[in-house]
């Protein structure tokens, strides 16, 4: 009995401390976890606004690479050739800013009160066509897509009537950081890099060395590629626009351009409101069947199809549908609009990244920069 | 005087600029003043402990490392995983200086064998500067090709020589049978 008494005793003096022991772990681990996601929440809080900026001066940088070698080719300083380019940039951006921004306001005005008239006439359009949808499969059920599209667009639109005055103080500090940022890519983007290469262990600094090389120099062909094909397309639809009678027609070829970055569903996107105007205010005449050659034939069959992408852009950036879909909800689920524009680019760079790795470990052949496209630069 | 204070004002000889050592390096003898600052902006500096594989024979290899200090062993890993001495290499030598123009794998194994500061050159910052300032690129790769085929005649001499023993044993042998 003693005994037992003994090691019951044992027992609750071991209980006791298992007890403690418990306690102090848990209450370790709660604090850790909660000081690790406040962490964490501090981190995202403090790089939120960070993302857009960098990006974009990431990619402002790649654009202006080509022109910072050439002036450094010539025997001027890297840092006086950047300068020099930032302050023909400002000035041009100046000068369209003076001759663009009253115009900008008639639009945008316009298009305040023109917006319902056209939503009015594209949810009858799509509700004669349910109509009619109906009629032919009356087991279609009765089903409001009109009032969803509707109510989905007008939210949007006012939106982004909302959102520009306040955007355009984001837009003011975007305008602020990202020459900064892109300056100092550009100047020390070499040395930032090689410090990063430093920290490579010996036995893979050769192979860091050589893939960062060959990454790099596809992502730049990439994303100048891209750009310089959403420029195209935006001019060569709006000076096509420009040819009829149709309103906003600089509108329309920004958001061309613009969507022309997402593939497959970009450009039909892109159509979207252009159709719609032209059918509103112009009717079903021989304008709107210009305008419908335009979008698609010239611009995207022809222009797109056949030109621009078989020079500008690599097999290697072909993504397949099923990934543009996934990167454009993926996308928009992070950063909303602009992150179903950029998700697509950024899968493609992500898939150039890998193709690169492995085509490196196969043939660990170098792109032969001396003779590089000169279509490019 | 005390050490520390001899460090600061007087620079220690091994520690002369990377610049004026990599002058003396063969493979830059035609660089001048301006090459080497440019130079100095392309090389890594890399620190190996010793018996630190450098690179493996087959590696793809992609630039050429010159020895600052310390002493790398050249070799090739024979079937039977035994190792064959092919250099041995003291500071101031450099090796894979072929590739630096070809994608090619490496043709031998290279080892530290004691601490060492290798200076290492890469075909992709040469491809960069052939571009973005070819009359300096042009120099440098002018001292390669020198270094080249300067090995490139020792090579063909040895082999030349080489060939009149391997004749004269072959007609001695036919001779005595």
């Amino acid at each position: 009995m003693a005994e037992n008494n003994h090691r019951r005793n044992i027992t609750q003096k071991q209980f006791l401390l298992l007890f403690l022991i418990f306690t102090l772990s848990l209450a370790t681990g709660l604090t850790l976890f909660s000081s690790i996601s406040t962490i964490t929440a501090w981190a995202r809080a403090a790089t939120g606004g960070l993302f857009l900026p960098i990006l974009l001066s990431l990619i402002l940088a790649f654009l202006l690479e080509p022109m910072v070698s050439f002036f450094e080719g010539e025997n001027v300083p890297r840092t006086v050739s950047i300068l020099v380019i930032f302050l023909l940039l400002a000035g041009l951006l100046a000068l369209l800013a003076v001759w663009l921004i009253p115009h900008l306001q008639t639009t945008f005005l316009s298009l305040k009160a023109d917006f319902p008239r056209y939503l009015a006439r594209g949810m009858e359009f799509v509700n004669e066509f349910q109509a009619n949808l109906q009629n032919r499969f009356p087991f279609v059920e009765h089903y409001q897509i009109s009032t969803k599209i509707r109510t989905f667009s007008e939210s949007l639109f006012a939106e982004i009537l909302l959102q520009t005055p306040k955007s355009a103080l984001r837009l003011g500090s975007l305008l602020v950081l990202v020459p900064i940022f892109s300056f100092f890519f550009l100047r020390d983007g070499r040395r930032m890099v090689r410090t990063c290469l430093n920290l490579v262990p010996n036995r893979y600094f050769e192979l860091a060395h050589d893939l960062y090389f060959t990454v790099s120099y596809q992502l730049a062909n990439f994303i100048r590629g891209r750009i310089l094909e959403a420029l195209i397309i935006g001019i060569v639809v709006t000076l096509g626009l420009s040819l009829t009678d149709i309103r906003y027609p600089l509108l329309l070829g920004i958001f061309a351009g613009i969507t022309n970055l997402i593939p497959y569903i970009g450009p039909i996107i892109g159509m979207v409101p252009g159709f719609l105007i032209a059918f509103v205010d112009l009717g079903m005449g021989g304008q709107f069947w210009w305008i419908v050659i335009l979008y698609l034939l010239i611009a995207q069959i022809l222009l797109d199809g056949f030109i621009l992408i078989p020079i500008l852009i690599s097999k290697f950036a072909d993504l397949h549908p099923l990934w543009v879909i996934i990167a454009i909800i993926m996308g928009g689920k992070l950063y909303g609009v602009v992150g179903m524009i950029i998700g697509v680019p950024i899968a493609s760079i992500i898939k150039i990244t890998i193709i690169e790795i492995r085509h490196y470990r196969s043939s660990f052949q170098l792109p032969d920069v001396p003779l590089e496209n000169p279509r490019l630069m | 005087m005390h050490p520390l204070w001899s460090n600061i004002f007087r620079k220690n000889p091994a520690e002369e600029s990377l610049g004026a050592f990599l002058g003396t390096v063969p493979v830059f003898c035609e660089a001048n003043k301006k090459d080497l600052v440019l130079l100095e902006t392309l090389v890594h500096v890399r620190h190996y402990r010793s018996q630190e594989i450098i690179f493996e024979e087959g590696d793809p290899g992609s630039g050429m490392f010159i020895i600052r200090s310390g002493r790398v062993l050249i070799f090739d890993r024979q079937p039977d995983h035994n190792e064959q001495e092919l250099a041995l290499l003291g500071p101031g030598d450099f090796f894979g200086e072929t590739t630096l123009t070809a994608a090619i794998p490496r043709i031998a194994s290279a080892r530290t064998l004691e601490t060492t500061e290798l200076v290492s050159f890469f075909r992709s910052d040469l491809q960069e500067i052939a571009q973005k300032k070819p009359m300096s690129a042009n120099r440098i790769l002018l001292g390669l090709a020198k270094v080249v085929s300067e090995r490139l005649i020792a090579v063909s001499r040895e082999l030349r020589m080489a060939k009149t023993t391997l004749e004269r044993i072959s007609s001695s042998s036919a001779q005595t049978e």
